[in-house]
């Protein structure tokens, strides 16, 4: 497939997931559910794996509270905020972080509820938001091309959710060089905002 | 003025929209989010570069096991919005900090350091980094000093300067080790920061060197 009808294909994928968002959201279909679960399930129990190899019990148990947050969150979704991947995974995130810290493996004092609002941000304008999917395509491209040492630390950090300590101890770096790495990366994903 | 000293580097940032942030330090980033659009904007486009990383990743298949216990729970599932009436909290608080600092500033157990500072501490995160409130008063000042430890600050209210400039509310401000530093609040009013030092206990605050009674003594 070309790199152009495949990305075709994943907006016109991600049109029909969102139909049956809104309607999980407005008419509490479970057979819409159902299609997202096809969909998401397989995403969230890799993006659990990767942090856990082998730990299969925990990646279904994420996917348990992930789809349970689609379900009774489907209301508060709001399309012109986020995509529907990018609450997903922003969703998988944050229940991780809690999955953590409920079983003692990040024991902190801290409740992370209140630390990740990302649908109660202010959102994109109409402006921003007709740039949005060109912005995913681009992402997605400039992932594919990014070298291998900058993908290696975006990865450790993103998927297998290591800090940037853990990150640099592990690929026996420096910590200024993983840092300069998830930098050079963003640049050249070109999603740094000017400030 | 340069102002991008004043929010959290890129890289940190995306640490916090990875998830893989401290959670002490997700706090200091989370409270300077409410008052800031262009790093609320910068966190977008990354929560977008997790969505395509999560993606990019071979799908694991979910047993028809899982899904069927899924969808035979729905009905019974129930949101776990509190029941009681939500708290009216005071809006200048940033929202994660509401659960340590319930009913405003001014009610806190405040702990006299010097004749200029007051602290609180909040908790401690996993790490060992101490999370705090520091109250400085109106042009009071904390003795130039180094620290051992990285620093995260956030001001909450009022402003203070030191010798790299003046940084008011919202502003965002990590210190390293190797920095030297004289902050003074501004005279018009108080100045409350939260404040998360890194590293062991004796390692101590942007404010709070006074705190250690080792130091203070000059032993450090
Ligand atoms: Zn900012």
């Amino acid at each position: 497939m070309t790199a152009m009808s495949n990305r075709q294909s994943s907006s016109e994928k991600l049109i029909a997931l969102g139909a049956c968002i809104s309607r999980v959201a407005k008419e509490r279909d479970k057979s819409a559910f159902a299609e997202l679960f096809d969909h998401y399930a397989p995403q969230i129990r890799a993006y659990s794996l990767a942090r856990e190899p082998g730990a299969d019990l925990v990646a279904d148990e994420l996917v348990q509270e992930v789809m349970t947050r689609v379900w009774l969150k489907a209301e508060k979704y709001n399309a012109s905020l986020a995509n529907l991947n990018t609450w997903i995974f922003t969703l998988a995130r944050n229940c991780r972080i809690d999955y953590l810290r409920r079983n003692g493996r990040y024991v902190s004092e801290i409740d992370p509820t209140d630390l990740f609002n990302d649908m109660e941000d202010e959102g994109p304008g109409p402006f921003q938001l007709a740039q949005q999917s060109r912005a995913e395509a681009s992402i997605r491209e400039g992932l594919r091309q990014l070298p291998r040492e900058q993908s290696e630390v975006l990865t450790k950090v993103y998927l297998e959710g290591k800090s940037h300590q853990q990150a640099s101890e592990e690929l026996k770096l420096p910590l200024g060089t993983v840092k300069s790495r998830v930098r050079l990366a963003l640049k050249k994903l070109e999603v740094l905002v000017e400030r | 003025m340069d102002r991008s000293s004043n929010h959290p580097a890129y890289e940190l940032l995306a640490a916090y929209s990875a998830g893989s942030l401290p959670l002490s330090q997700a706090l200091c980033v989370s409270a300077h989010l409410e008052h800031c659009h262009s790093c609320t904007r910068q966190l977008q486009r990354l929560n977008r570069v997790g969505s395509e990383l999560m993606q990019q990743l071979k799908p694991a298949k979910a047993s028809n096991d899982l899904k069927n216990r899924l969808l035979d729970s729905l009905d019974s599932l129930t949101d776990e919005a509190p029941a009681e009436q939500p708290k009216r909290f005071d809006p200048s608080i940033p929202r994660c900090l509401h659960q340590f600092v319930d009913q405003g500033y001014a009610e806190l157990p405040w702990k006299r350091v010097s004749t200029d500072i007051h602290s609180v501490e909040l908790c401690r995160d996993n790490n060992g980094a101490k999370v705090e409130l520091l109250k400085i008063r109106p042009g009071g000042s904390a003795t130039t000093h180094t620290h051992l430890g990285d620093e995260y600050t956030v001001i909450l209210e009022g402003s203070f300067s030191d010798e790299s400039g003046l940084y008011k509310q919202g502003d965002f401000v990590v210190k390293d080790a190797r920095d030297r530093h004289t902050p003074v609040a501004t005279q018009d009013r108080e100045c409350i920061c939260l404040a998360v030092t890194e590293g062991p206990i004796q390692f101590t605050g942007f404010f709070s060197r006074l705190l250690n009674p080792l130091i203070r003594r000059g032993y450090a």
